[in-house]
């Protein structure tokens, strides 16, 4: 049970990282689907970091930087050159896949993945089991929470979601709608650093290309699914985690019987009917709608 | 202006173009202190852009404003709301998700970083008491009716110790009870020193609440602020329009500015209606998304008759459209077009049969405004034809031509997309397509809103002419001097249901009672 529970944490937490950073978007009006790239680009900064420059600091600080950098440009692309955000997110998702594979070859040469000596700091021996996790699993609750609280308790998530919702009306409170969304995906950037350093160093210390498959379009689900709420978001990325667990689980139990192949493709399928429902729960089309358009008039 | 008040709101010169169209030019103005004022003006006249150039949404080409005295820099609205002016839009500013606490919290300035829902209830709930409006904190913006919806933005705007109210065309979405309760509401907050500034544009109106009166035309301001008691709506009523008697009769001209008498006169003899066109049975549909579900609507248009739908914004209007578009979801009812019984055909059927639709959203559900204007002159013939039909660009670009000069559209090019058309022509070419020979039911969803005199007149003549030759014409109006003036019998929609019928001549009390349901 506890290797469960600890597999759920180790496949989750990234999930939740940038899950969070897709909620701030989503709560100042852009779908964010960049998120792929951002977390990719963590992921990478993290593991070279600590190899090129010798210390978990660097790595994470270069992550930070990068994907701040990299969310920022995001911004200035869909609010000074008005591109369409789902256009302009996939293609930060393409920057981040395709550079730091290029990254990987311009320093070592080729695409063999990079090993890192250590991974992030360690919970200890006092845990028990849990003590593999890393520090970053323990700080994600931390993270839910500040978010929630930034987003659903204080006047700055008011006006953030105004933005969203309807930027003429935070314009018209002397709000200024392009300045709180580079706020958002900033902050979001700060998120998606943490969630990539989380899945390259938290357990497997390793960075491989495209080694995030597919889990920052499952963030961008879980946003979908949660609705704009943290907490409610949060759940539906562990609902994910919890599937692909069970996936392997059930790969280990009945893999003889069961295609493989089938198994593995459990959290995608759980993702669709994720969306599927969270859209029969709150009528649907009616989200699609407004599918990135930023309303202003 | 009388000396020795002091001035609350002073522009100086302020010009706005947008693009190639002056939107207001060298306008200055001084607003007492202490007083409810009156902008009016017809549509295009640059009355809301003069509203945000004061609350600094829009920042001048050229020009100062000046809020009690002290210059403020232009379009910064976190200045001018610290100087104390507030707005509150005609299409209203508050995100449909919010509650109402938290639609008053987002706005609020000072501290107060962190609370919990209660504390925000808590205190929202005093404000909300204290001006009147009763309203739970709790309930969300999008669920509230109209009216509620205004009182609360008004509020909201108050959150802050306002000296300066700017409401843009407040009374649009209100019902004739409605707007009452608003004016007494702003005399309250007159008596508290609050100065209003209200923009309008039905003489009536001014005239009944208002202490001065401005009046802006093509962007330029041709008098005021005058007091209103100095006015008749005679003149205000020359000084909005111009000088444009020939293409409006006078009947037209008092029903487009508001100033036709209460009691609708009878102006013409009563239209004789022919054999129905349009038979609408027991119609009841499924909650619609842009509107509540129709309850067992019975209606019927004759053959050479306008009825008018009168009703407060929201109440159905648009399910009718959708429910005759075969676009609602009908659980019950028939609808019969020209004798045919259409209930479960699709719109291409019934267009075959002689419906035709002026649309709510002239520029998303009207036109393709990306596409060209031959295209969307076009859609009617080609939806018409096979699939298979080959399709000849141009010669349907000579016939678009040639269509689009008979309906006087101003153009350039068959080529140039229908975004480029202003609205007046927009809602031209919308025409051009929908009134031909072969329409027997012209559904019209609010075709003048937005457009200016000109326009305006013209789309009322080829609706008069429509029902002339035969057609029966479903006009749906949040406007009730337009309906008065124009229906030959009017039907009130309230929640999704008929409330009451009424033919010449129209009383405004009891139409307005009907659209509250205070009849019942």
């Amino acid at each position: 049970m506890d290797e469960t529970i600890i597999a759920i944490l180790r496949s989750g937490t990234p999930l939740v990282y940038v899950t969070l950073a897709g909620v701030l978007a989503q709560r100042a009006g852009i779908w964010h689907l960049g998120l792929e790239g951002l977390m990719i680009i963590g992921a990478c900064s993290a593991v070279l970091g600590l190899v090129q420059g010798g210390s978990i600091i660097v790595g994470l600080g270069i992550g930070i930087v990068l994907c701040v950098l990299a969310s920022a440009l995001l911004w200035f692309v869909i609010e000074k050159l008005r591109a369409n955000p789902i256009i302009a997110g996939l293609g930060l998702t393409g920057l981040g896949l395709g550079g730091t594979d290029l990254a990987v070859q311009a320093i070592y040469g080729s695409q063999a993945s990079v090993n890192a000596p250590h991974g992030l700091p360690r919970l200890g021996p006092a845990f028990g089991e849990y003590g593999v996790l890393s520090i970053l699993v323990v700080l994600m609750p931390v993270a839910v929470i500040a978010v929630w609280i930034l987003t659903r308790r204080t006047r700055w998530g008011l006006q953030l979601a105004a933005c969203g919702e309807h930027p003429f009306a935070a314009r018209s409170v002397g709000v200024n709608p392009a300045r709180m969304r580079l706020a958002a995906l900033c902050l979001g950037g700060v998120l998606c650093a943490l969630g990539g350093a989380e899945l390259s160093m938290g357990s497997l210390q390793i960075f491989a290309y495209g080694m995030t498959a597919g889990r920052g379009f499952m963030a961008f689900a879980a946003v979908i699914f949660g609705g704009g709420n943290p907490l409610g978001a949060t759940g539906a990325a562990f609902f994910f985690a919890i599937v692909g667990a069970l996936g392997i689980r059930a790969q280990l139990l009945f893999g003889e019987r069961v295609p493989p192949d089938f198994l593995l493709a459990l959290p995608y399928v759980a993702t669709v009917i994720g969306v599927w429902i969270s859209g029969k729960l709150r009528g649907g089309a009616k989200a699609a709608a407004s599918f990135g358009e930023l309303r202003d008039y | 202006m009388t000396t020795g008040t002091a001035t609350a709101l002073a522009c100086r010169d302020v010009s706005v173009n947008f693009g190639p169209v002056a939107a207001l030019a060298d306008v200055s103005v001084n607003f007492a202190e202490g007083m409810i004022h009156a902008v009016v003006g017809q549509n295009g006249a640059g009355k809301t852009t003069f509203a945000r150039v004061a609350a600094g949404i829009v920042r001048p080409d050229k020009g100062g404003v000046e809020i009690a005295g002290r210059e403020v820099p232009v379009g910064h609205v976190g200045q001018a709301r610290a100087a104390g002016i507030e707005i509150v839009h005609q299409s209203f500013a508050l995100p449909p998700s919010f509650t109402v606490a938290e639609a008053m919290e987002f706005g609020a300035n000072g501290s107060g970083s962190l609370y919990t829902r209660r504390d925000l209830e808590r205190r929202w709930t005093r404000h909300l008491e204290s001006l009147g409006v009763r309203v739970k904190p709790r309930e969300r913006i999008r669920d509230l009716p109209v009216e509620t919806q205004q009182a609360v933005e008004i509020a909201r705007a108050l959150v802050t110790d306002a000296r300066v109210l700017i409401l843009d065309e407040p009374t649009a979405v209100l019902s004739p009870s409605g707007i009452d309760n608003l004016f007494e509401r702003l005399k309250v907050m007159q008596a508290n020193g609050v100065t209003v500034i209200l923009i309008l544009h039905k003489i009536r109106e001014v005239l009944a609440i208002a202490d001065t009166v401005t009046v802006l035309r093509g962007g330029k301001l041709v008098e005021g602020p005058t007091s209103t008691a100095e006015v008749d709506a005679a003149r205000l009523a020359a000084s909005i329009i111009g000088s444009t008697d020939d293409i409006l009769s006078e009947t037209d001209r008092d029903a487009l500015v508001g100033a036709a008498e209460d009691e609708g006169k009878e102006t013409e003899p009563a239209h004789h209606a022919g054999p129905a066109i349009l038979d609408m049975r027991g119609v009841s549909t499924r909650p619609d998304p842009e509107g509540p579900a129709l309850e067992n609507v019975a209606l019927t248009v004759g053959r050479g008759e306008i009825v008018g739908i009168a009703g407060v914004e929201g109440n159905g209007q648009r399910t009718l459209v959708r429910a005759l578009s075969h676009l609602a979801d009908l659980t019950g009812g028939t609808i019969t077009l020209s004798g045919v019984e259409v209930t479960h055909h699709p719109l291409s059927a019934r267009r075959a049969n002689g419906l035709r639709v002026i649309p709510f959203e002239r520029n998303s559900e009207g036109l393709s405004l990306s596409s060209a204007l031959w295209e969307n002159w076009s859609a009617r013939a080609l939806l018409r034809d096979g699939v298979l039909k080959l399709i000849s660009p141009a010669r349907l670009r000579r016939a678009c031509t040639a269509a689009l000069q008979v309906w006087d559209v101003r153009f350039n090019s068959p080529n140039q997309p229908a975004g480029s058309l202003s609205g007046g022509n927009a809602q031209k070419l919308i025409l051009a397509r929908e009134v031909d020979d072969e329409a027997t039911l012209i559904i019209a969803a609010q075709p003048t809103r937005g457009l200016d005199v000109g326009a305006t007149a013209f789309v009322w003549r080829s609706l008069r002419e429509a029902r002339d030759r035969g057609c029966g014409i479903l006009l749906i109006s949040s406007d009730l001097d337009e309906l008065f003036d124009i229906s030959d019998r009017i039907v009130v929609m309230l929640s999704g249901r008929i409330n009451g019928e009424f033919s010449h001549p129209y009383h405004l009390g009891e139409i307005g009672a009907a659209m509250t349901g205070a009849d019942r």
